[in-house]
């Protein structure tokens, strides 16, 4: 018992407490910390090749698992562009038109702006928590200096994921992600994620920066540094509505 | 005119007042396009004889916005300038209309679908054409179930992109060289958001252009409605009457785990409160629509219209493409997050006419782009009918667009 308690894992992940040993509540801690219950994050996205880099200005709101609103801010030829997503259900409003649009949950894995996050990633469709099974890998890793916890998540065999695998890589000093790395159907890597510069907002946890990079194509990235998080805020009644989404 | 030119003032001044927020945007775009004529359209009775000429067009939208509180008031103007020897034809016989070609390429060409208070102005003489419109300015205000809109404004719904029959204020886009471009519609609308699955717009327009607005108004009342009636299939109905029509229709959506799949259909009534002879007539449309990969999106459409056989020898109608029976494909491939490519096939699956699409663009950043187009007719039609397939011409351009 005493032997126990002085494991490396629980002296320093001290947020998981007895639960360090038990992958599902990694994942739903993570989840807690980085989503909360609600958010509206202000963001920047860049995306970043070697000769060029496009950067977007974005709002994001999300209401438990099945609501999300995005708006760009800028730049100008998207500015305003809305993205409302109710369970599996989307559509994009073009303000300078006046036009809804639904789009089929397929666009749900369609490139978000260009970039090398997806519609999914953006509207935070699923929850890796919940449409998941995790189990700790063999041994931990480690990257950048840092050992990580190595947590693999399979989908479940009933959700509708965009990736059947993916890897987390995870601190064990703060229990939050460094890195993900996704898998297609072939257990082939696609893409990795890496996530740094920890901060506080309202109380949770959150890396504020990261980046994706592709495999095909590793000269390319795409950057979210997250400017502002508010976990503590409330939409009114309707905020996930065709009426606020067709409202300016 | 000189009313246009203090609209973005009177917007950036209201900034001055903190409760108030104003907003000024817009785009900027030029074009050039090398054109060739359809031999065929140089025969009688069409008598376009020309063969190859460039076109060049300038246009712009300037957008501005005042909101306060739940209400807002949004206005757009519209300037399109354009110049190509095809405005100016002579012949032996002396100088006559415009050929037909610039038609498409000013698509559409009417920016207000259905107009009241006029606030625009054309002008063509010798080799160019100027246009200024105010196609968008209304006043609107959110009330707790409601929305009330009045002026002119757009009226933006149904899925058809090619093809959107159920929406007769608004005349897709998808197949021509324009891009951020909307007919206006004066006069009242009301939506009714009746819950988080239902919502009803009310629509009272009026035109009077039919009268060379001198004349009394067309009336449209109209119903359009929106209804999520479980969380994959959504049920959308229009009825009313509109251009002395009784029309009643409706679109089907039902979106599977990987793909969308849609239908609409309208039928008009005979032409109402005259004594001219008239059919009644049926619009259809299929489609079908799914990102294949997450760089790779297509789509289906194909449909049936009936009124636009009509439209032949005097011109292109309402629509870009004279087609009555028509399969359509049309895929957007991202090939790179700064360029994107797609290519669109039409076919009459009645005349045998084919029309193929295709745009490269590219995003030249600083909110700029530059779009390399070309649209050719690969199939001619022999539907004797529809001889405005003939007027269909070859084209190359090159289109640089600016936003703000």
């Amino acid at each position: 018992m005493f032997k126990f308690l002085f494991r490396k894992d629980i002296v320093l992940c001290v947020a998981l407490g007895a639960n360090v040993n038990n992958a599902d509540e990694w994942l739903k801690y993570q989840e807690k910390e980085m989503r909360g219950d609600r958010s509206q994050a202000q963001m920047v996205m860049t995306i970043r090749t070697p000769n060029w880099t496009r950067t977007l200005e974005i709002e994001s709101d999300v209401e438990g698992k099945n609501q999300a609103l995005s708006t760009i801010k800028s730049p100008a030829k998207e500015k305003g562009i809305r993205t409302l997503r109710i369970e599996n259900n989307m559509w994009n409003y073009f303000p300078k038109l006046k036009k809804k649009i639904a789009v089929s949950s397929s666009m749900l894995l369609a490139s978000w702006m260009g970039s090398d996050f997806t519609n999914d990633d953006v509207l935070k469709a699923s929850s890796m928590a919940d449409d998941y099974n995790h189990k700790f890998a063999a041994k931990d890793e480690t990257i950048n200096g840092e050992e990580l916890k190595v947590i693999e998540n399979t989908a479940k065999t009933n959700s509708k994921v965009m990736w059947p695998k993916i890897v987390a890589y995870n601190s064990k000093k703060d229990c939050l992600p460094r890195q993900y790395r996704y898998y297609d159907k072939e257990g082939t890597l696609k893409r990795t994620l890496s996530f740094s510069e920890i901060k506080t907002f309202d109380g949770h946890k959150i890396p504020t920066h990261w980046e994706m990079v592709p495999s095909d194509d590793k000269t390319k990235q795409t950057i979210i540094d997250y400017k502002s998080v508010k976990f503590k805020t409330t939409f009114k009644a309707n905020h996930f509505s065709q009426k606020n989404l067709t409202g300016n | 005119m000189k009313f246009f030119l203090i609209l973005p003032f009177l917007f950036l001044a209201m900034n001055a007042f903190a409760e108030i927020n104003s907003e000024l945007s817009g785009n900027l775009e030029g074009q050039i396009r090398n054109t060739t004529n359809n031999p065929e359209a140089d025969e009688a009775p069409l008598f376009q004889d020309w063969d190859n000429e460039n076109f060049y067009m300038v246009y712009g939208n300037l957008n501005g916005k005042i909101e306060m509180g739940e209400s807002r008031v949004e206005a757009n103007w519209f300037v399109r300038y354009t110049k190509s020897d095809l405005y100016d034809p002579t012949t032996i016989l002396g100088p006559r209309d415009p050929y037909l070609a610039t038609q498409i390429f000013t698509f559409p060409n009417t920016l207000v679908a259905r107009d009241i208070f006029q606030l625009q102005r054309k002008d063509q003489s010798g080799d160019h054409q100027t246009e200024s419109v105010l196609n968008k300015f209304y006043y609107e205000i959110d009330l707790e179930e409601n929305r009330i809109m009045f002026g002119r404004m757009y009226v933006n719904y149904g899925l058809g992109e090619i093809f959107n029959p159920i929406n007769p204020f608004n005349q897709p886009t998808a197949l021509t060289s324009v891009s951020q471009v909307a007919q206006g519609n004066d006069g009242v609308s009301f939506t009714y958001f009746a819950s988080d699955e239902h919502t009803i717009q009310f629509l009272l327009l009026g035109d009077k252009r039919v009268e060379g607005y001198d004349g009394q108004i067309d009336w449209t009342l109209w119903a359009h409605g929106e209804y999520q009636a479980t969380s994959k299939l959504q049920l959308d109905y229009v009825i009313g009457q509109d251009q002395n029509r009784n029309k009643l229709g409706g679109q089907v959506t039902y979106r599977f785990e990987e793909a969308m799949v849609f239908t609409q259909l309208l039928y008009q009534s005979q032409v109402i409160n005259t004594n001219e002879d008239s059919n009644n007539l049926v619009d259809a449309l299929l489609g079908f629509d799914q990102q294949l990969t997450n760089k790779w999106h297509v789509r289906f459409e194909s449909g049936y219209q009936k009124q636009n056989r009509y439209a032949a020898v005097n011109g292109f109608g309402d629509r870009f493409l004279p087609t009555e029976y028509f399969l359509a494909l049309a895929n957007v491939y991202e090939a790179h997050p700064l360029f994107k490519v797609s290519a669109t096939i039409v076919n009459d699956v009645k005349s045998g006419f084919c029309y193929l699409i295709g745009k490269g663009t590219f995003d030249l950043g600083h909110s700029m782009e530059a779009e390399l187009f070309g649209f050719s007719p690969v199939a001619k039609g022999d539907d004797a009918d529809n001889l405005a397939q003939k007027l269909v011409t070859t084209d190359v351009g090159l289109a640089l667009r600016a936003f703000f």
